[in-house]
């Protein structure tokens, strides 16, 4: 079609141009025979914009190769409006309306396409899987082109207005400006998107460098095009011609500025509003980033929903919207108090570990060091109130305790009172090997004061997420366990207490015996006590399995029956010269003096009533954490 | 590294050629351009549109899959929510922001973990269930409501239009 329309063309050129040979025989009054009739100079002139058809075509083949169809889609819609302005643009300057004028709006319009498709090639980077070095050739060698030509036009439209003051120049030099704006920021995207193909990440901050290019070659070209129009409607007349592309560089303009806007506020509300996701949060979901499908090894955010993004794409999206992409949940509006300042809080204390461990007792109240740093996902759900006043005991502290709670009970009673000698020998019943595992730190005082926040402060302390409420449920568990475990070792020590009575009774002088009255008394009690035991610690153990309490809190309970052995070896010294179906163990005994002994039993009433003592402490911090909830 | 929206829709076609849903089948015109996918879609077992097998064009935007792609179907079709010119209405294809029917929740409406399959998942309800409450095609919405056995006729005719046979 174009090819028949050239040849076409071509023959119609060379028939005028031969008929004016013939009839005239010489190059002089040749020419002046086709320029005085109409008809030749039309088919001049049509054969002068085909020539410059095949131009535009042969540069484009150099300079692009072939469009694609969208592309040349967009440039001949873009080229019928350019055109049409440019008839508009004429019937302003329509007193210098000569050949030359013409000639120029063509060469304007001939770069004006160039550009608008070097522009569309380097948006299309982005997309195109594979790019050549002929690809970065000629998208460089065509910028280059287009940016001296734009300038070197632009200079000599500023050089004849000052000469010849305004004229039809003014139009191009304001054209030739805009053109080079937008070389620029073609050259700006390019320069960008190449400096990230040769990356094999991808580079996080280009959108935002993207952004701002915009939002700058966008202020420049409205700064322009008021300008021209304000110049033009002084000098000549309203440019109707430039109404619609100006109508569109603003409108794109406060696109670019509504983008950065939101840009920035879904930076801003990232960075304070979300805790990044840690890397345990990343293995417990399946690691990929929804939104890009790719995987998330850093940089990516904990929505108040649980679900987590790339921090990038969570801010490309978040300019369009302000919900969680997964459950639409409006992020904004959800409470800001459990997600803003406590979840970062904790993170900082599970990075710094131990150092931010050690610095909570500074503020007040002791906490286990190891409990909060050896599990960091604990420290961080509870981490501490914003603001840093008093620190309110967290979970992390309630917790450890509450699992430390064998080895916090020799501490107890240690503190009031000199040790007394059988305490080394008791311990290997009280302290289990889980004693390495938690901190042998004094553990924080036990009734804690909650009347002393004020609801806010409790609420926060709370915690209502998904997680908090997890850990709750899980250390409630853990003091019911608690509980249990100490139930049976009670009815251990009564059911010791009441062999040593039945055997150990008679020999004791009656100072021994005030103490033992009790003990006789708790006697009775403690034979159910025995018949108890077995179910209890079978339900102990059941519940440590149902729970998945680890290894070493199994320990911690287990050790009653051996640990049996070793008291009675400890208590039962004399014992066992009198009587009782004895042990190995038991045969194997120590000698004890009787003072010891009685000592040991008074002792032991001692400690049952502190346990006693503790017990009820403990259950009515127990109630207590139930009703705040 | 190339951009984003093309790695994730190199993301996409991967697994769905790998793990190809049922009854669909979905990729790139041309491994030049992954911005424009064909995609074939089985009228569902048990419906009016059994049989058929469907020609639809996927144009995404430069910025998927923060806004959704455009369908369309190349071939005939009579559907309430398809219009004439074989474009397809239904919310999962549009922003949360526009609301071109006036009657959509925004929970249905395109999000970034949508995905083509997903959409191709949707179509194929689509066909087995029109929403006759969207009037992307009004004449086929009222048919379908007042006169199915017109409506299941014209549709088998166009399941056997797109197979080739003579009707």
């Amino acid at each position: 079609m174009q090819l028949l329309l050239s040849s076409v063309c071509m023959a119609l050129t060379s028939a005028v141009i031969g008929n004016a040979y013939y009839q005239k025989q010489q190059f002089y009054p040749a020419v002046v025979y086709i320029t005085k009739s109409n008809a030749s100079m039309a088919v001049i002139y049509i054969q002068f914009f085909v020539i410059v058809f095949m131009f535009g075509k042969l540069l484009r083949k150099i300079f692009l190769g072939t469009l694609r169809a969208a592309e040349f889609e967009h440039l001949l819609e873009r080229f019928w409006y350019a055109l049409t302005e440019t008839c508009l643009a004429f019937t302003v300057f329509r007193d210098d309306f000569n050949p030359r004028f013409v000639a120029l709006f063509t060469v304007l319009l001939f770069l004006k396409s160039f550009h608008w498709l070097a522009e569309e090639r380097v948006d299309f980077m982005e997309r195109s899987p594979v790019l050549g070095w002929l690809f970065h050739i000629r998208v460089g060698s065509l910028l280059t082109m287009l940016g001296i030509l734009d300038y070197v036009l632009l200079i000599h439209a500023y050089n004849s207005t000052l000469v010849r003051g305004p004229t039809v120049q003014l139009v191009f030099g304001f054209e030739y400006a805009i053109l080079l704006t937008v070389i620029a920021s073609t050259a700006i995207k390019y320069v960008l998107h190449a400096a990230e193909m040769r990356t094999d990440t991808p580079w996080e901050n280009k959108a935002v460098f993207l952004l701002y290019t915009e939002l700058v070659i966008g202020l420049i070209k409205v700064v322009l095009y008021i300008l021209f129009v304000v110049i033009m409607a002084k000098i000549y007349a309203l440019p109707m011609f430039v109404f619609r592309p100006m109508f569109f560089t603003i409108r794109n303009f406060r696109k670019a500025l509504n983008d950065v806007i939101m840009s920035r506020r879904a930076i801003r509300n990232m960075n304070t509003l979300y805790p990044d996701a840690t890397p345990e949060e990343l293995r417990q979901s399946d690691n990929i980033c929804i939104i890009c499908r790719e995987d998330m090894v850093n940089h990516s955010k904990k929505l108040p929903c649980g679900h987590i993004f790339h921090t990038t794409c969570l801010r490309s999206w978040f300019q369009r919207q302000q919900t969680c992409p997964t459950c639409r949940l409006n992020i904004l509006r959800t409470p800001a108090v459990n997600s803003t300042a406590m979840p970062r809080a904790g993170d900082e204390a599970a990075n710094a570990g131990p150092a931010a461990a050690g610095a909570q007792p500074a503020g007040g109240v002791p906490a286990p060091a190891p409990a909060a740093g050896a599990d960091g996902n604990q420290a961080r759900v509870n981490g501490p109130l914003p603001g840093g006043q008093a620190l309110p005991p967290s979970f992390a502290d309630l917790f450890g305790d509450a699992t430390g709670l064998p080895n916090g009970l020799p501490n107890l009673a240690g503190l009031s009172m000199p040790p007394p000698p059988a305490m080394p020998m008791l311990s290997p019943f009280m302290m289990p090997p889980q004693f390495g595992y938690f901190s042998p730190l004094p553990p924080p005082p036990i009734p804690l004061d909650l009347t002393k926040f004020t609801v806010e402060e409790l609420r926060a302390m709370e915690g209502h997420q998904r997680e908090q409420i997890e850990q709750r449920l899980k250390l409630l568990q853990n003091i019911n366990l608690m509980l249990d475990s100490a139930g049976i070792m009670m009815s251990q020590y009564q059911s010791l207490a009441s062999r040593l009575q039945l055997t150990a009774v008679p020999p004791v002088s009656a100072a021994a015996g005030s103490a033992s009255a009790p003990a006789n008394a708790e006697s009775a009690v403690s034979e159910s006590g025995v018949y108890d035991k077995p179910s209890t610690s079978a339900t102990a153990m059941a519940q440590l399995e149902a729970h998945q309490v680890t290894p070493t809190t199994t320990a911690a309970v287990a050790p009653p029956l051996p640990a049996e052995k070793v008291t009675i070896e400890d208590l039962g010294a004399d014992a066992d010269e009198d009587d009782v179906p004895s042990t190995a163990t038991e045969a194997v005994s120590l000698p004890n003096s009787d003072a010891d002994f009685e000592e040991n039993s008074s002792e032991l009433g001692e400690l049952r009533k502190r346990r006693l003592k503790f017990l009820e402490e403990r259950n009515k911090f127990t109630n207590e954490r139930t009703t705040a909830e | 590294m190339a951009g984003s929206a093309l790695r994730r829709l190199m993301a996409e076609y991967k697994q769905l050629t790998l793990d190809p849903p049922e009854g669909i089948v979905a990729g790139p015109i041309s491994e030049d351009n992954f911005f424009e996918w064909e995609a074939l879609i089985a009228g569902p077992e048990g419906t009016c549109f059994e049989g058929g097998v469907f020609p639809a064009r996927l144009v995404f935007p430069p910025d998927y899959p923060l806004s959704p792609p455009k369908m369309k179907f190349t071939c005939d079709m009579f559907h309430p929510n398809i219009f004439a010119d074989g474009r397809v209405c239904i919310s999962i294809l549009h922003a949360p922001g526009d609301d071109p029917m006036g009657y959509e929740l925004s929970a249905e409406r395109w999000s970034p973990v949508q995905s083509v399959e997903k959409i191709l998942l949707s179509v194929v309800s689509m066909l087995a269930e029109p929403n006759d409450e969207s009037g992307a095609n009004v004449d086929a919405a009222i048919m379908w409501r007042e006169r199915r056995d017109e409506f299941n006729a014209i549709a088998r005719r166009l399941v056997r239009k797109t197979l080739g046979l003579p009707p």
